[in-house]
């Protein structure tokens, strides 16, 4: 490859057929198949590099432009002329002071590989361990989920149940007042809510009365029935 | 005698006798130039020329692009969202189809008998690529697989895998390989940086975003495992179904497993020397610190 571009001047003009060219190092001995290969070679742009007519300024005089005595325009000088140019090939490397600094730059901000691949690591991981929470986090709520759509039912069901009930039960006292009073009177009024409070004593009453006999029942019902237990 | 026919026969004679071609003697064959028709001159295209009747058109004041009259203009209407941020530090890799390296082959553009890189391709003309632009190289891309036919040893920046397999199939070897900026300013222009005078640099290593891609052997990455990117071709081949040819019974197996060194620009030519087109010479460090620091 390296040859191929060095050898730019000096390339063929015309079309090659590979077999027979001569630039070319190693004879492939059999072609792709027997199918002949052809490679352009083309005529280059010549290089214009004026090798007979130099310029090379004069590093001491005074009226050569300071930017012409710098070390990148010896190297372009370098590169153009050749040796010819007089300029030491040892110059056209960084010093020992250019070198430190490169070397620092490239230290601090080119880390080697290693610590590259330790860095995607930990990043992965961390990447790795979010998504994992996350999806943990989801899963367990999605977990729940059935128990919570099933609670919020029942809770919609209770309150509609409950409205239901006070309906019925407001219903069922307007018509006790109506039956009382002889009129359908306003549930607002006083007299409507003191045969409220009425019927709420009698309530408490009988309720208090059926706990008292179920407590006597069940009071009664253990001594029989370990008393037949005994007996039997 | 009578038997004898020179090859070419009176067309040859003709070629002989003819005078030099020059622009005086040629003109384009009937039928291929078609002459450009030429709006608003003349009898119906005359009075106004084209402009229509009075007004902005025919005064030519008409107002910007875009613009609707007063009525908030679609260009501006239209929310903006991040589709386009930062799209000038984003990478770009030059396009390079299967069909369109086919054909640089068939052509004779670029030499399949050489391992191809992308100098070869931009000596070849057959992409452009533009280092200062955010170009970061070239990316394969699997269009023409169908009809790819041919045994080469490339390096690309970014590969599909279709195109992977497509190389592969053919009994060819796709690395990717990372070139920073100047490196790939270098790469693909080399005459012009030799002619500088300075020293070869060295390839710097991908950033962290692009170190897993080319640390992986599904990409063929050239920091990855040998043995992994073997396995990497063989499964491959399978996902594909196509029998992975033996390359290293091949006559060109040599050629086809040159690869590069990470550090590496140039085939044959390493970090660190001089190469000076006016004398054909080749320049290298003897200094212990350069040498230690180009081959590091």
């Amino acid at each position: 490859m390296a040859t191929s571009m060095l050898c730019r001047r000096t390339a063929i003009f015309s079309w090659a057929i590979r077999r027979v060219s001569p630039l070319k190092s190693y004879n492939p001995a059999s072609s792709h198949c027997g199918l002949l290969h052809q490679i352009a070679n083309y005529n280059p742009k010549p290089l214009k590099l004026n090798l007979k007519d130099p310029y090379i300024p004069d590093r001491e005089s005074e009226k050569t432009p300071e930017w012409q005595k710098t070390a990148k325009y010896d190297r372009k000088l370098f590169g153009r002329y050749g040796s010819s140019s007089g300029i030491d090939p040892a110059k056209l490397w960084p010093s020992h002071a250019q070198l430190e600094e490169m070397i620092a730059e490239e230290r601090e901000w080119n880390p080697p590989l290693q610590v590259m691949l330790k860095n995607v690591e930990v990043k992965m991981k961390e990447a790795n361990a979010k998504r994992l929470a996350r999806e943990k986090l989801v899963a367990a709520n999605m977990a729940k989920m059935p128990k919570m759509v099933a609670d919020w039912r029942k809770e919609k069901r209770e309150a509609k149940q409950k409205l239901k009930d006070e309906k019925a039960r407001r219903e069922r006292l307007l018509a006790e007042a109506r039956e009382r009073f002889g009129y359908a009177m306003d549930p607002r009024s006083p007299k409507f809510l003191e045969m409220v409070s009425e019927i709420e004593k009698e309530e408490k009453k009988k309720r208090k009365l059926m706990k008292r006999r179920l407590k006597e029942e069940q009071s009664h019902v253990p001594p029989a029935a370990s008393s037949a237990d005994s007996s039997s | 005698m009578s038997f004898t026919r020179k090859p070419g026969g009176k067309a040859l004679d003709i070629l002989q006798n003819l005078p030099r071609i020059s622009l005086a003697n040629l003109r384009p064959e009937p039928g291929t130039k078609k002459a450009e028709k030429k709006r608003g001159r003349g009898q119906h295209g005359g009075n106004r020329s084209g402009r229509g009747h009075k007004g902005e058109r025919q005064r030519g004041n008409r107002p910007r692009l875009g613009f609707e009259g007063g009525q908030t203009p679609f260009y501006l209407a239209i929310p903006k969202y991040g589709y386009n941020e930062g799209h000038s530090r984003r990478a770009q890799y030059q396009p390079l189809t299967l069909n369109r390296l086919q054909y640089l082959i068939d052509l004779g553009r670029v030499d399949p008998t050489q391992p191809i890189d992308l100098t070869q391709l931009v000596n070849g003309r057959g992409v452009t690529i533009q280092p200062q632009k955010r170009d970061y190289g070239v990316q394969l891309v699997g269009e023409g697989a169908g009809i790819f036919a041919a045994k080469v040893n490339i390096e690309v920046q970014m590969a599909s895998e279709e195109a992977i397999a497509a190389i592969e199939r053919n009994g060819g070897m796709v690395t990717t390989g990372f070139y920073d900026p100047r490196s790939l300013a270098v790469l693909c222009k080399p005459v012009p940086f030799f002619i500088s005078g300075q020293p070869i640099p060295k390839r710097m290593l991908p950033g962290e975003d692009m170190v897993p891609y080319y640390t992986d052997a599904a990409n063929r990455g050239y920091l990855a495992d040998p043995e992994k990117i073997q396995k990497a071709r063989i499964a491959l081949a399978q996902k594909y179904g196509y029998i992975l040819p033996d390359i290293s019974k091949d006559e060109l197996f040599h050629m086809l497993s040159m690869i590069k060194d990470p550090r590496q620009i140039f085939f044959g030519l390493s970090p660190g020397w001089v190469v000076n087109m006016a004398e054909k010479k080749i320049l290298k460090p003897t200094d212990d610190k350069l040498l230690q620091y180009y081959s590091s």
